[in-house]
Protein backbone atom coordinates (compact mmCIF):
# COMPACT_ATOMS: atom_id res chain seq x y z
CA UNK A 1 0.00 0.00 0.00
CA UNK A 2 2.60 2.53 0.78
CA UNK A 3 4.71 1.38 -2.24
CA UNK A 4 1.60 2.63 -4.50
CA UNK A 5 1.30 5.64 -2.52
CA UNK A 6 4.79 6.78 -3.05
CA UNK A 7 4.72 5.79 -6.82
CA UNK A 8 1.46 7.63 -7.04
CA UNK A 9 2.88 10.56 -5.43
CA UNK A 10 6.19 10.72 -7.27
CA UNK A 11 4.38 10.40 -10.80
CA UNK A 12 1.98 13.08 -9.22
CA UNK A 13 5.11 15.28 -9.62
CA UNK A 14 5.13 14.85 -13.36
CA UNK A 15 0.97 14.89 -13.82
CA UNK A 16 -0.25 17.70 -16.11
CA UNK A 17 -3.09 18.59 -13.66
CA UNK A 18 -6.98 18.66 -14.78
CA UNK A 19 -8.48 22.23 -13.95
CA UNK A 20 -11.82 23.21 -14.74
CA UNK A 21 -12.07 26.65 -16.41
CA UNK A 22 -15.18 27.16 -18.08
CA UNK A 23 -19.27 25.52 -17.55
CA UNK A 24 -21.79 25.56 -20.20
CA UNK A 25 -25.63 24.38 -19.21
CA UNK A 26 -28.81 24.02 -20.58
CA UNK A 27 -30.94 22.21 -18.23
CA UNK A 28 -35.17 21.92 -17.46
CA UNK A 29 -34.17 24.43 -14.35
CA UNK A 30 -32.65 27.20 -17.46
CA UNK A 31 -29.74 27.45 -19.71
CA UNK A 32 -26.67 29.32 -18.30
CA UNK A 33 -24.81 28.21 -15.48
CA UNK A 34 -26.94 30.92 -13.47
CA UNK A 35 -30.04 30.27 -14.02
CA UNK A 36 -28.93 26.40 -13.26
CA UNK A 37 -27.60 27.47 -10.03
CA UNK A 38 -30.08 29.53 -8.57
CA UNK A 39 -32.95 26.34 -9.39
CA UNK A 40 -30.19 23.52 -7.38
CA UNK A 41 -29.34 26.28 -4.34
CA UNK A 42 -32.88 26.84 -4.16
CA UNK A 43 -34.46 23.52 -4.36
CA UNK A 44 -36.92 24.64 -6.92
CA UNK A 45 -38.60 21.53 -8.22
CA UNK A 46 -39.13 21.99 -12.42
CA UNK A 47 -40.68 17.50 -12.81
CA UNK A 48 -43.74 18.07 -14.05
CA UNK A 49 -46.50 16.99 -16.66
CA UNK A 50 -44.43 15.10 -19.98
CA UNK A 51 -45.98 17.35 -22.88
CA UNK A 52 -43.85 17.00 -25.87
CA UNK A 53 -45.74 16.50 -28.77
CA UNK A 54 -46.36 12.52 -29.20
CA UNK A 55 -46.23 12.01 -25.56
CA UNK A 56 -49.79 12.96 -24.77
CA UNK A 57 -50.96 9.00 -24.18
CA UNK A 58 -47.78 8.16 -22.64
CA UNK A 59 -47.57 5.64 -19.55
CA UNK A 60 -44.43 8.23 -18.79
CA UNK A 61 -45.95 11.20 -17.21
CA UNK A 62 -43.34 12.81 -15.22
CA UNK A 63 -39.87 14.22 -16.70
CA UNK A 64 -37.94 17.17 -16.81
CA UNK A 65 -38.30 19.33 -19.55
CA UNK A 66 -36.45 21.76 -21.15
CA UNK A 67 -38.94 24.33 -22.50
CA UNK A 68 -38.55 27.22 -24.52
CA UNK A 69 -35.18 26.64 -25.56
CA UNK A 70 -33.47 28.47 -28.77
CA UNK A 71 -30.43 26.33 -30.23
CA UNK A 72 -30.35 29.34 -33.01
CA UNK A 73 -29.43 32.30 -30.49
CA UNK A 74 -26.19 30.62 -30.32
CA UNK A 75 -25.58 28.19 -33.01
CA UNK A 76 -25.80 28.44 -36.68
CA UNK A 77 -28.73 26.94 -38.68
CA UNK A 78 -26.63 25.16 -40.88
CA UNK A 79 -25.39 23.16 -37.85
CA UNK A 80 -28.77 23.17 -36.48
CA UNK A 81 -30.65 21.64 -39.58
CA UNK A 82 -28.18 18.63 -39.51
CA UNK A 83 -28.12 17.72 -36.29
CA UNK A 84 -30.90 16.61 -33.28
CA UNK A 85 -31.92 18.36 -30.26
CA UNK A 86 -29.25 16.03 -28.27
CA UNK A 87 -26.39 17.77 -30.02
CA UNK A 88 -28.19 21.60 -30.03
CA UNK A 89 -27.88 20.95 -26.09
CA UNK A 90 -24.43 20.10 -26.62
CA UNK A 91 -23.23 22.58 -28.76
CA UNK A 92 -24.95 25.25 -27.17
CA UNK A 93 -23.56 24.26 -23.83
CA UNK A 94 -20.12 24.21 -25.44
CA UNK A 95 -20.34 27.78 -26.62
CA UNK A 96 -21.16 28.76 -23.08
CA UNK A 97 -18.65 27.08 -21.83
CA UNK A 98 -15.93 28.35 -24.21
CA UNK A 99 -16.96 31.76 -23.53
CA UNK A 100 -16.60 30.97 -19.28
CA UNK A 101 -13.60 30.15 -19.55
CA UNK A 102 -12.61 32.72 -22.11
CA UNK A 103 -10.35 30.52 -23.76
CA UNK A 104 -7.84 32.21 -26.35
CA UNK A 105 -8.80 29.96 -29.17
CA UNK A 106 -7.20 32.28 -32.09
CA UNK A 107 -3.92 31.76 -29.68
CA UNK A 108 -3.96 27.93 -29.91
CA UNK A 109 -3.08 25.31 -31.57
CA UNK A 110 -6.10 23.86 -32.87
CA UNK A 111 -4.63 20.50 -32.64
CA UNK A 112 -3.86 21.42 -28.98
CA UNK A 113 -7.88 21.35 -28.08
CA UNK A 114 -9.82 18.47 -28.00
CA UNK A 115 -13.67 17.58 -27.83
CA UNK A 116 -15.30 14.45 -25.63
CA UNK A 117 -18.80 13.71 -25.31
CA UNK A 118 -20.82 11.03 -23.44
CA UNK A 119 -23.81 9.72 -24.97
CA UNK A 120 -26.08 7.45 -24.10
CA UNK A 121 -28.85 6.49 -26.80
CA UNK A 122 -28.04 9.32 -29.87
CA UNK A 123 -30.41 11.61 -31.61
CA UNK A 124 -34.14 9.94 -31.16
CA UNK A 125 -35.52 12.93 -31.95
CA UNK A 126 -34.44 13.18 -35.71
CA UNK A 127 -34.27 9.82 -36.07
CA UNK A 128 -37.81 9.30 -35.49
CA UNK A 129 -38.38 11.84 -37.77
CA UNK A 130 -36.70 10.45 -41.00
CA UNK A 131 -38.33 6.82 -39.73
CA UNK A 132 -42.02 8.50 -40.15
CA UNK A 133 -40.47 9.31 -43.61
CA UNK A 134 -39.19 6.24 -43.98
CA UNK A 135 -42.08 4.11 -43.35
CA UNK A 136 -44.58 7.51 -44.46
CA UNK A 137 -43.19 7.90 -48.09
CA UNK A 138 -40.53 5.74 -48.62
CA UNK A 139 -36.73 5.68 -48.70
CA UNK A 140 -35.95 8.53 -51.24
CA UNK A 141 -37.82 10.78 -48.29
CA UNK A 142 -35.16 9.96 -46.05
CA UNK A 143 -32.54 13.04 -45.88
CA UNK A 144 -28.80 12.30 -45.73
CA UNK A 145 -28.31 14.07 -42.29
CA UNK A 146 -29.97 11.07 -40.80
CA UNK A 147 -26.48 9.22 -41.47
CA UNK A 148 -24.86 11.36 -38.76
CA UNK A 149 -27.57 13.04 -36.66
CA UNK A 150 -28.58 9.78 -34.72
CA UNK A 151 -25.34 8.79 -33.82
CA UNK A 152 -23.76 8.56 -30.75
CA UNK A 153 -20.32 10.55 -32.19
CA UNK A 154 -22.92 13.50 -33.58
CA UNK A 155 -22.18 16.23 -30.81
CA UNK A 156 -18.68 15.78 -30.32
CA UNK A 157 -18.02 15.56 -34.38
CA UNK A 158 -19.93 18.92 -34.82
CA UNK A 159 -18.21 20.56 -31.55
CA UNK A 160 -15.26 20.06 -33.30
CA UNK A 161 -16.06 21.13 -36.87
CA UNK A 162 -17.73 24.15 -35.78
CA UNK A 163 -14.92 24.97 -33.41
CA UNK A 164 -12.23 24.10 -35.35
CA UNK A 165 -10.75 21.74 -32.50
CA UNK A 166 -8.06 19.10 -34.16
CA UNK A 167 -6.80 17.88 -31.32
CA UNK A 168 -7.95 14.35 -29.41
CA UNK A 169 -11.70 13.85 -29.34
CA UNK A 170 -13.68 11.04 -28.37
CA UNK A 171 -16.72 9.52 -27.68
CA UNK A 172 -18.05 7.53 -24.87
CA UNK A 173 -21.47 5.10 -25.07
CA UNK A 174 -22.38 4.57 -22.18
CA UNK A 175 -25.09 4.30 -19.61
CA UNK A 176 -24.92 7.50 -16.58
CA UNK A 177 -21.58 6.98 -15.47
CA UNK A 178 -20.38 7.67 -19.37
CA UNK A 179 -20.70 11.37 -17.97
CA UNK A 180 -17.89 10.85 -15.49
CA UNK A 181 -16.01 8.58 -17.71
CA UNK A 182 -15.92 11.44 -20.67
CA UNK A 183 -14.57 13.67 -17.81
CA UNK A 184 -11.65 11.01 -17.08
CA UNK A 185 -10.74 10.62 -20.83
CA UNK A 186 -10.34 14.22 -20.68
CA UNK A 187 -7.95 14.22 -17.99
CA UNK A 188 -6.00 11.83 -19.97
CA UNK A 189 -6.17 13.59 -22.88
CA UNK A 190 -4.46 16.20 -20.84
CA UNK A 191 -2.07 14.05 -18.99
CA UNK A 192 -0.76 12.96 -22.72
CA UNK A 193 -0.18 16.59 -23.90
CA UNK A 194 -3.41 18.40 -25.03
CA UNK A 195 -3.83 21.89 -23.14
CA UNK A 196 -7.63 21.81 -23.62
CA UNK A 197 -10.70 19.34 -23.79
CA UNK A 198 -14.31 20.60 -24.68
CA UNK A 199 -15.80 17.79 -22.27
CA UNK A 200 -19.07 16.54 -20.97
CA UNK A 201 -22.64 15.39 -22.36
CA UNK A 202 -26.29 16.08 -23.33
CA UNK A 203 -28.96 13.75 -23.85
CA UNK A 204 -32.60 14.76 -25.10
CA UNK A 205 -34.62 11.48 -24.43
CA UNK A 206 -37.76 12.74 -24.54
CA UNK A 207 -39.10 12.28 -27.47
CA UNK A 208 -41.97 9.90 -28.48
CA UNK A 209 -39.61 7.11 -29.86
CA UNK A 210 -36.96 7.78 -27.03
CA UNK A 211 -39.48 7.38 -24.30
CA UNK A 212 -40.80 4.33 -25.69
CA UNK A 213 -37.87 2.53 -25.66
CA UNK A 214 -37.23 3.84 -21.84
CA UNK A 215 -40.69 2.24 -21.35
CA UNK A 216 -38.45 -1.55 -20.63
CA UNK A 217 -36.89 0.08 -17.90
CA UNK A 218 -38.41 -1.14 -14.75
CA UNK A 219 -36.60 1.78 -12.37
CA UNK A 220 -38.15 4.71 -14.53
CA UNK A 221 -40.48 6.05 -12.53
CA UNK A 222 -44.40 6.42 -13.94
CA UNK A 223 -45.96 8.48 -11.13
CA UNK A 224 -48.38 10.65 -12.26
CA UNK A 225 -47.52 13.27 -9.79
CA UNK A 226 -44.21 15.39 -9.79
CA UNK A 227 -44.05 15.28 -6.11
CA UNK A 228 -43.81 11.96 -6.05
CA UNK A 229 -42.10 10.56 -8.86
CA UNK A 230 -38.94 10.68 -8.14
CA UNK A 231 -38.04 10.30 -4.24
CA UNK A 232 -34.39 8.35 -4.01
CA UNK A 233 -33.67 7.03 -0.35
CA UNK A 234 -37.23 7.28 0.96
CA UNK A 235 -39.68 4.44 1.88
CA UNK A 236 -41.65 6.07 -1.33
CA UNK A 237 -38.69 5.48 -3.68
CA UNK A 238 -40.56 4.19 -6.92
CA UNK A 239 -37.99 4.55 -9.63
CA UNK A 240 -35.79 7.62 -11.72
CA UNK A 241 -37.97 10.32 -13.54
CA UNK A 242 -36.20 11.25 -16.84
CA UNK A 243 -34.71 14.65 -17.51
CA UNK A 244 -32.78 16.08 -20.93
CA UNK A 245 -30.34 18.88 -21.10
CA UNK A 246 -26.60 18.65 -20.04
CA UNK A 247 -23.56 19.89 -19.22
CA UNK A 248 -20.28 20.79 -21.50
CA UNK A 249 -16.94 21.63 -19.64
CA UNK A 250 -13.59 23.12 -20.41
CA UNK A 251 -10.69 20.70 -18.97
CA UNK A 252 -7.46 22.54 -19.48
CA UNK A 253 -3.97 21.91 -18.35
CA UNK A 254 -4.16 23.60 -15.02
CA UNK A 255 -0.60 25.21 -15.34
CA UNK A 256 -1.19 26.82 -18.50
CA UNK A 257 -4.70 27.60 -17.55
CA UNK A 258 -3.04 29.37 -14.39
CA UNK A 259 -0.23 31.23 -16.92
CA UNK A 260 -2.99 32.06 -19.21
CA UNK A 261 -4.50 33.65 -15.89
CA UNK A 262 -7.54 31.79 -16.32
CA UNK A 263 -10.36 31.40 -13.72
CA UNK A 264 -10.19 27.77 -12.40
CA UNK A 265 -13.14 26.95 -10.77
CA UNK A 266 -12.48 23.33 -9.82
CA UNK A 267 -9.84 20.27 -10.50
CA UNK A 268 -10.55 16.83 -11.06
CA UNK A 269 -8.46 14.97 -9.30
CA UNK A 270 -9.29 10.90 -9.41
CA UNK A 271 -11.88 8.77 -10.99
CA UNK A 272 -12.20 5.25 -10.68
CA UNK A 273 -14.90 3.05 -12.70
CA UNK A 274 -16.24 -0.10 -12.41
CA UNK A 275 -18.52 -2.87 -14.03
CA UNK A 276 -21.42 -5.10 -11.60
CA UNK A 277 -24.21 -5.92 -14.10
CA UNK A 278 -27.28 -4.01 -15.78
CA UNK A 279 -29.81 -3.79 -13.10
CA UNK A 280 -28.06 -5.77 -10.51
CA UNK A 281 -28.83 -2.90 -8.23
CA UNK A 282 -27.51 -5.62 -4.64
CA UNK A 283 -24.01 -5.56 -6.45
CA UNK A 284 -23.47 -2.13 -7.27
CA UNK A 285 -22.79 -1.77 -4.04
CA UNK A 286 -19.61 -3.45 -4.25
CA UNK A 287 -18.74 -1.55 -7.89
CA UNK A 288 -19.65 1.46 -6.51
CA UNK A 289 -17.47 1.26 -3.07
CA UNK A 290 -14.19 0.18 -5.75
CA UNK A 291 -15.40 2.89 -7.98
CA UNK A 292 -14.83 5.44 -4.81
CA UNK A 293 -12.09 3.72 -3.25
CA UNK A 294 -10.27 3.83 -7.20
CA UNK A 295 -11.12 7.85 -7.13
CA UNK A 296 -10.00 8.59 -4.14
CA UNK A 297 -6.36 6.54 -4.66
CA UNK A 298 -6.12 8.84 -7.98
CA UNK A 299 -6.67 11.82 -6.14
CA UNK A 300 -4.77 10.63 -2.62
CA UNK A 301 -7.85 11.59 -0.70
CA UNK A 302 -8.08 10.15 2.26
CA UNK A 303 -12.09 9.47 3.13
CA UNK A 304 -12.50 11.99 5.69
CA UNK A 305 -10.84 15.14 3.15
CA UNK A 306 -14.35 14.54 1.53
CA UNK A 307 -16.24 17.62 2.27
CA UNK A 308 -20.04 16.65 0.17
CA UNK A 309 -21.42 13.49 -1.79
CA UNK A 310 -23.43 14.05 -5.36
CA UNK A 311 -25.42 10.84 -4.86
CA UNK A 312 -26.39 8.77 -8.01
CA UNK A 313 -29.71 8.77 -6.07
CA UNK A 314 -31.19 6.03 -8.65
CA UNK A 315 -34.63 5.84 -6.69
CA UNK A 316 -35.60 2.18 -6.04
CA UNK A 317 -35.24 0.78 -2.59
CA UNK A 318 -32.49 -2.01 -3.91
CA UNK A 319 -30.48 0.71 -5.69
CA UNK A 320 -30.51 3.49 -2.99
CA UNK A 321 -29.88 0.94 0.01
CA UNK A 322 -26.64 -0.06 -1.96
CA UNK A 323 -25.50 3.30 -3.08
CA UNK A 324 -26.10 4.30 0.65
CA UNK A 325 -24.08 0.96 1.87
CA UNK A 326 -21.74 1.81 -1.04
CA UNK A 327 -20.93 5.12 0.49
CA UNK A 328 -20.18 3.76 4.37
CA UNK A 329 -17.90 0.95 2.98
CA UNK A 330 -15.89 3.11 1.09
CA UNK A 331 -15.82 6.14 3.76
CA UNK A 332 -16.29 4.07 6.58
CA UNK A 333 -17.97 6.11 9.61
CA UNK A 334 -17.51 9.54 7.93
CA UNK A 335 -19.75 8.00 5.10
CA UNK A 336 -22.84 8.63 7.69
CA UNK A 337 -21.56 12.37 8.51
CA UNK A 338 -21.16 13.67 5.42
CA UNK A 339 -23.27 15.90 3.66
CA UNK A 340 -25.17 13.99 0.74
CA UNK A 341 -27.29 15.73 -2.13
CA UNK A 342 -28.92 14.87 -4.86
CA UNK A 343 -30.12 18.47 -6.85
CA UNK A 344 -30.98 15.86 -9.83
CA UNK A 345 -34.23 15.25 -7.90
CA UNK A 346 -35.32 18.82 -8.79
CA UNK A 347 -35.12 18.52 -13.05
CA UNK A 348 -34.72 14.29 -13.53
CA UNK A 349 -32.21 12.00 -14.67
CA UNK A 350 -31.18 12.85 -17.93
CA UNK A 351 -28.89 9.46 -18.65
CA UNK A 352 -24.65 10.49 -19.50
CA UNK A 353 -25.58 13.83 -18.88
CA UNK A 354 -26.69 13.82 -15.16
CA UNK A 355 -23.23 13.19 -13.97
CA UNK A 356 -21.96 15.85 -15.70
CA UNK A 357 -25.20 18.36 -14.10
CA UNK A 358 -23.76 16.76 -10.51
CA UNK A 359 -19.81 17.79 -11.77
CA UNK A 360 -21.29 21.22 -12.58
CA UNK A 361 -23.51 21.45 -9.29
CA UNK A 362 -20.24 20.51 -6.81
CA UNK A 363 -18.03 23.25 -8.50
CA UNK A 364 -20.61 25.64 -8.10
CA UNK A 365 -21.35 24.36 -4.39
CA UNK A 366 -17.50 24.74 -3.75
CA UNK A 367 -17.53 28.46 -4.90
CA UNK A 368 -20.92 29.49 -3.11
CA UNK A 369 -20.09 27.18 -0.02
CA UNK A 370 -23.50 25.76 0.18
CA UNK A 371 -24.67 22.21 -0.50
CA UNK A 372 -28.07 22.37 -2.80
CA UNK A 373 -30.75 19.89 -1.51
CA UNK A 374 -32.26 17.08 -2.80
CA UNK A 375 -35.78 19.07 -3.87
CA UNK A 376 -38.96 16.82 -3.15
CA UNK A 377 -37.71 14.60 -0.72
CA UNK A 378 -38.07 14.86 2.86
CA UNK A 379 -38.11 11.67 5.05
CA UNK A 380 -35.00 9.76 4.29
CA UNK A 381 -35.17 6.01 5.40
CA UNK A 382 -31.27 5.23 4.92
CA UNK A 383 -27.84 6.29 7.10
CA UNK A 384 -27.20 9.28 5.37
CA UNK A 385 -27.10 12.80 5.95
CA UNK A 386 -28.52 13.73 3.34
CA UNK A 387 -29.63 17.38 2.63
CA UNK A 388 -33.01 18.12 2.22
CA UNK A 389 -35.42 21.38 2.12
CA UNK A 390 -33.10 24.23 1.72
CA UNK A 391 -29.54 24.84 0.86
CA UNK A 392 -26.53 23.88 4.22
CA UNK A 393 -23.77 26.27 4.70
CA UNK A 394 -21.00 23.96 3.80
CA UNK A 395 -17.13 25.67 3.32
CA UNK A 396 -16.45 22.47 1.30
CA UNK A 397 -13.48 22.27 -0.71
CA UNK A 398 -13.34 18.40 -1.92
CA UNK A 399 -16.53 16.81 -3.47
CA UNK A 400 -17.44 13.34 -4.71
CA UNK A 401 -19.81 13.01 -7.49
CA UNK A 402 -21.29 8.91 -7.77
CA UNK A 403 -23.22 7.87 -11.11
CA UNK A 404 -24.14 4.41 -11.60
CA UNK A 405 -26.12 3.01 -14.77
CA UNK A 406 -29.34 1.01 -15.81
CA UNK A 407 -26.92 -0.89 -18.14
CA UNK A 408 -24.26 -1.40 -14.50
CA UNK A 409 -21.55 0.88 -14.97
CA UNK A 410 -20.71 2.81 -11.62
CA UNK A 411 -17.97 5.76 -11.40
CA UNK A 412 -17.17 8.03 -9.13
CA UNK A 413 -14.97 11.34 -9.52
CA UNK A 414 -13.09 13.74 -6.83
CA UNK A 415 -13.13 17.02 -7.23
CA UNK A 416 -11.60 19.70 -5.34
CA UNK A 417 -12.16 23.76 -5.39
CA UNK A 418 -9.72 26.30 -6.82
CA UNK A 419 -8.46 27.08 -3.03
CA UNK A 420 -8.60 23.78 -1.72
CA UNK A 421 -5.45 22.34 -1.86
CA UNK A 422 -3.47 20.37 0.89
CA UNK B 1 -42.62 19.39 -67.94
CA UNK B 2 -40.67 20.44 -64.90
CA UNK B 3 -39.10 24.05 -65.39
CA UNK B 4 -35.29 25.18 -65.10
CA UNK B 5 -33.76 25.31 -61.99
CA UNK B 6 -32.45 29.07 -61.42
CA UNK B 7 -29.80 30.44 -59.32
CA UNK B 8 -32.53 31.64 -56.68
CA UNK B 9 -34.06 27.72 -56.71
CA UNK B 10 -30.50 26.75 -55.48
CA UNK B 11 -30.25 29.33 -52.96
CA UNK B 12 -33.70 27.98 -51.54
CA UNK B 13 -33.08 24.68 -51.22
CA UNK B 14 -29.31 25.19 -49.39
CA UNK B 15 -31.76 27.41 -47.33
CA UNK B 16 -34.26 24.58 -47.04
CA UNK B 17 -32.25 21.61 -46.81
CA UNK B 18 -28.63 22.67 -45.29
CA UNK B 19 -29.52 25.78 -43.48
CA UNK B 20 -27.34 27.76 -45.51
CA UNK B 21 -28.46 31.52 -46.66
CA UNK B 22 -26.67 32.10 -49.67
CA UNK B 23 -27.42 35.41 -51.75
CA UNK B 24 -28.56 34.02 -55.56
CA UNK B 25 -26.94 36.70 -57.28
CA UNK B 26 -23.71 35.88 -55.70
CA UNK B 27 -23.83 32.55 -57.37
CA UNK B 28 -25.04 33.82 -60.01
CA UNK B 29 -22.22 36.44 -60.88
CA UNK B 30 -19.80 33.71 -60.07
CA UNK B 31 -21.10 30.08 -60.93
CA UNK B 32 -17.48 29.26 -60.33
CA UNK B 33 -17.60 29.78 -56.74
CA UNK B 34 -17.59 26.62 -54.43
CA UNK B 35 -20.14 24.99 -52.57
CA UNK B 36 -17.32 24.60 -49.93
CA UNK B 37 -17.25 28.44 -49.89
CA UNK B 38 -20.77 28.31 -49.22
CA UNK B 39 -20.46 25.93 -46.35
CA UNK B 40 -21.98 23.34 -48.38
CA UNK B 41 -20.77 19.60 -47.69
CA UNK B 42 -21.91 16.38 -49.58
CA UNK B 43 -24.37 15.53 -47.18
CA UNK B 44 -25.98 18.65 -48.10
CA UNK B 45 -25.61 18.79 -51.45
CA UNK B 46 -27.33 15.00 -51.53
CA UNK B 47 -29.99 16.44 -49.69
CA UNK B 48 -30.86 19.18 -52.50
CA UNK B 49 -30.54 16.05 -55.32
CA UNK B 50 -32.73 14.21 -53.19
CA UNK B 51 -35.31 17.01 -52.54
CA UNK B 52 -35.45 17.58 -56.57
CA UNK B 53 -36.12 14.20 -57.09
CA UNK B 54 -38.56 13.78 -55.23
CA UNK B 55 -39.99 17.11 -56.34
CA UNK B 56 -39.61 16.38 -60.57
CA UNK B 57 -40.54 12.66 -59.38
CA UNK B 58 -37.81 11.80 -61.74
CA UNK B 59 -33.68 11.05 -60.95
CA UNK B 60 -31.44 13.57 -61.73
CA UNK B 61 -28.52 12.83 -63.85
CA UNK B 62 -25.69 10.79 -61.60
CA UNK B 63 -23.02 13.69 -61.02
CA UNK B 64 -24.79 16.24 -59.78
CA UNK B 65 -24.39 15.13 -56.45
CA UNK B 66 -20.64 15.24 -56.94
CA UNK B 67 -20.82 18.79 -58.53
CA UNK B 68 -18.53 21.52 -56.80
CA UNK B 69 -19.81 24.76 -58.27
CA UNK B 70 -23.25 25.89 -58.48
CA UNK B 71 -22.77 26.62 -62.07
CA UNK B 72 -21.69 22.96 -62.40
CA UNK B 73 -24.48 21.88 -60.25
CA UNK B 74 -27.34 23.88 -62.47
CA UNK B 75 -25.65 23.13 -65.68
CA UNK B 76 -25.97 18.85 -64.86
CA UNK B 77 -29.68 19.27 -63.51
CA UNK B 78 -30.85 21.47 -65.66
CA UNK B 79 -29.28 19.06 -68.99
CA UNK B 80 -30.94 16.07 -66.97
CA UNK B 81 -34.79 17.98 -66.97
CA UNK B 82 -34.33 18.82 -70.53
CA UNK B 83 -33.31 15.03 -71.96
CA UNK B 84 -35.67 13.45 -69.22
CA UNK B 85 -38.72 15.64 -70.02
Amino acid sequence: MNATVETTSRARKHIRGAAITGMGIVAPNGVGTDAFWKGVREGITFLDRLTREGCEDSPLRIAGQVRGFEPGSVVEERYLVQTDRFTHFAMTAAELALDDARLPRKDMSPYAVGVVTASGSGGGEFGQRELQQLWGKGPRYVGPYQSIAWFYAASTGQISIRGGFKGPCGVVANDEAGGLDALAHACRSIRHGADAIVVGAAEAPLAPYSVVCQLGYEEMSLARDAGRAYLPFTADACGFAPGEGGAMLIVEEEGAALRRGARVRGRILGHGATFTGPSMWERSREGLAQAIRVALDEAECAPEEIDVVFADALGTPEADRAEALAIADALGAHGTRVPVTAPKTGFGRAYCAAPVLDVASAVLAMEHRVVPPTPYVTDVCHDLDLVTGSSRACGARTALVLSRGLMGCNAALVLRGPEGDM
Amino acid sequence: MPSQLSYSDLASLMKRCAGLTVDPELMRTRPDSTFEEYGLDSLGLLAIVGELENQYGTPVEPGAESSKTPGDFLDVVNTSLTTGA
